[in-house]
């Protein structure tokens, strides 16, 4: 009966997690509009595109791994926010959470990517493998700042649960306040995550997959309808499922829906506001810079964890 | 290879008497058209509003009227309020705005990319050169009337029409979706035939398979 | 300019005749088989090292198409105009993409406009503006190109012409523009 429940429960979070970053990606699509001094898409904007999607009617595709692409995507994100506690306390949002489940998470942030990947290069368009391998490169150099960061926070916490390293923090909590989230604890492995998380969401200055004038929307190119909007919900829940992470690790987690939605926000509009303001990066310097600073960070903090 | 392919729910021209598909009766009609019940025109009006207000243009300019189409973006005119935005690709898209005159050689682009777009999809056609040839009228390059080649949904007349007579016509062209009436794309797979007929007519190196999946 | 018109006519070379438009604007014509030791003189020997336009004019009356070759001198920017007439039967004239290579896209173009033959010129004769173009080429001054619109590119009937000049004039209360 427990489990069932845990599974209808599950699924509703799902359900809010779409909602919420249909919801965000429309705020995002606003704040930018009110950065350029436009009026701007309606909030909801995201919902009617999807819905949209959804019933066009011809569907073109180009063989097994062009389908399983966006499935990879959907599966990937929803894989990765179902395993991670939402809000701690509340029985049935803690996720499916075990010991050592922090590496099944971060393989699962991969996973999505590397299924866009195989998808798109059944695509046949010339832009799908250059953004793919755009992406690849991308998604390498950043992932060792933010591999150096987790093991700085696993270092610390001595577990490789995220749901232990929450409770760590919420330990630490009592005696400290709000200096206990490992985004004071942890100074130098916060700025390498944090600054990770940038290329993560790929917005401006980091959004050479997709890069708008050169090679438009690069991998998706040849996805159309049903596909897309597998696509598209995928990419929402992804979003939401990134920043519930960080909330998670950085940010001592949540206890209540208020606290989760306040925090998750301000991380997703971090990436925002430097990305409304940065041009766009060429391939061979952003992966230059998420191996300069960011990785001198995420060692500086390894090597912190290891004097202490 | 590309032609065994399946295709999942697309429309090929069907042969006359056959029966239609039992998935799209009351959209993709031949001859007779089934009375529509109730609850399904209500979805069809769900469905219509959504695609309304959710229109993707090819960002694809074929002569000097898409120049009026960038200032759409921008601040002063911003046709995003609308839901109205551009996309590079096709396979995105729902609109297809012929800005201005349109010679040959692109005419046989503009079939590619209209038949690689999902239906339900739309044609614009913007300026006096789609309508009766404008001031090319006399030029040997371009076609003189756009209707013969692309079932078009909206005129917006004018040499060249503002972004302002460009809102209007999105706006007319919403109406006509909500409404249910802009079915050009379906006039397209009925009479793709004829269509076909007269774009050979012009188009002499006719190189184009079939119909472009 | 002058100068190198002068030893121009020194090296042998036969210069028809010169017309100075603007002051730093010179036209000479010279024989159609001497284009290429020209054209290949002043690359090497003189300033006039940049090819910026390549055209082509069709003197149907003479029976000749005559060929433009606008030679820049990028560093006083003065233009010399090498006109040579070549016969529009035969529609003959030498490549010039061992000196330019930027010479073949004009050739290529003018190829298809003007029927024009470059021998050893890459590319020309592959569709390039025109596709599946069937007619004669559209620039020469026999096309007819209202009758060929007529027959070939269908028009929307009820079309109204109005002579430009007659309606404006009108409008105006005028009888006669100034330049009629």
């Amino acid at each position: 009966m427990d489990t069932l429940l845990h599974v209808i429960v599950s699924l509703i979070s799902l359900m809010v997690a779409l909602a919420y970053g249909l919801t965000t990606g429309g705020v995002v699509r606003k704040i930018m509009a009110r950065i350029q001094g436009r009026i701007g898409p309606p909030v909801y904007q995201p919902f009617i595109d999807l819905g949209k999607v959804l019933f066009l009617r011809t569907g073109t595709h180009h063989g097994v791994m062009f389908i399983l692409g966006p499935v990879f995507r959907l599966a990937g994100a929803a894989g990765f926010y179902l395993l991670i506690p939402v809000i701690v306390g509340v029985p049935f949002l803690e996720g499916f959470h075990f010991s050592g489940d922090l590496l099944l998470v971060m393989y699962f942030m991969f996973f999505g990517s590397l299924g866009m990947a195989l998808g798109a290069a059944d695509g046949g368009h010339p832009h799908s493998p250059i953004g793919v391998g755009r992406g690849l490169a991308q998604m390498t150099a950043y992932e060792l700042p933010f591999g150096l960061a987790v093991v700085a926070i696993v270092a610390s916490s001595g577990s490789f649960s995220v749901f232990e390293i929450v409770e760590h923090q919420r330990a630490a909590m009592l005696t400290k306040g709000v200096l206990g989230w490992n985004l004071f604890q942890l100074p130098f492995a916060s700025i390498a995550a944090f600054l990770a998380l940038l290329g993560m969401n790929m917005y401006p200055p980091f959004n050479i997959v997709g890069a708008p004038t050169e090679i438009p929307v690069g991998p998706a190119t040849e996805y159309n309808t049903a596909f897309q909007s597998l696509q598209m919900s995928g990419r929402a829940i992804f979003a939401i499922a990134k920043v519930v992470l960080f909330m998670n690790l950085f940010l001592g987690g949540a206890h209540s829906i208020l606290e989760a939605f306040i925090k998750t926000f301000f991380i997703y509009m971090w990436s925002i506001f430097v990305g409304a303001v940065f041009p766009r990066f060429r391939p061979e310097q952003s992966i230059r810079f998420f191996l300069g600073w960011p990785t001198a960070a995420g060692v500086l903090a390894v090597a912190l964890i290891l004097w202490r | 290879m590309r032609d065994e392919l399946p295709v999942l729910h697309g429309v090929p021209p069907i042969p006359e008497g056959s029966q239609p598909h039992a998935r799209c009766q009351d959209e993709c009609f031949l001859g007779e058209k089934p009375e529509p019940l109730k609850y399904r025109e209500a979805i069809q009006r769900i469905k219509n509003w959504f695609r309304a207000n959710s229109l993707h243009v090819l960002a694809y300019g074929t002569g000097c009227g898409s120049i009026e189409l960038r200032p759409l973006g921008t601040a002063r005119f911003d046709m995003e309020r609308f839901g109205i935005s551009t996309r590079p690709t096709p396979r995105h898209a729902n609109v297809l705005i012929i800005s201005g005159y349109l010679s040959i050689k692109t005419l046989k682009r503009v079939i590619r990319s209209y038949e690689q777009m999902p239906s339900p999809k739309w044609v614009v056609g913007l300026g006096s050169c789609t309508i009766n040839g404008g001031m090319y009228w006399d030029s040997y390059a371009t076609m003189k009337q756009l209707d013969l080649y692309l079932p078009v949904d909206m005129y917006i007349s004018g040499c060249m029409p503002r972004p302002e007579a460009l809102i209007e016509g999105f706006a007319a062209l919403m109406d006509k979706i909500k409404k249910g009436e802009a079915n050009g794309y379906l006039d397209y797979l009925e009479r793709l035939d004829w269509y076909r007929e007269n774009q050979k007519k012009i188009i002499h190196d006719w190189d184009l398979p079939d119909y472009s999946w | 300019m002058k100068t190198h018109i002068e030893t121009l006519k020194r090296h042998q070379f036969e210069v028809l005749w010169t017309h100075q438009q603007r002051a730093n604007l010179i036209q000479i014509g010279i024989k159609a088989e001497q284009t290429l030791p020209v054209l290949t003189y002043l690359k090497t020997h003189t300033p006039f090292v940049q090819l910026t336009h390549y055209s082509a004019v069709d003197w149907i009356e003479d029976n000749e198409f005559q060929l433009t070759y606008t030679l820049t001198n990028p560093q006083t920017y003065e233009i010399l105009m090498v006109c040579a007439r070549i016969d529009r039967e035969a529609a003959t004239a030498d490549s010039l993409h061992k000196l330019w290579p930027q010479a073949v896209t004009y050739e290529h173009e003018m190829g298809e406009m003007f029927g024009l033959k470059f021998p050893g010129s890459p590319r020309v004769g592959e569709p390039f503006n025109l596709e599946g173009w069937r007619d004669m080429p559209p620039m020469r001054r026999d096309f007819d190109t209202v009758k060929f619109v007529r027959d070939s590119i269908p028009e929307r009937p009820g079309r109204q012409a109005i002579n430009t000049r007659d309606y404006i004039g009108a409008e105006a209360g005028e009888k006669r523009l100034l330049h009629d």
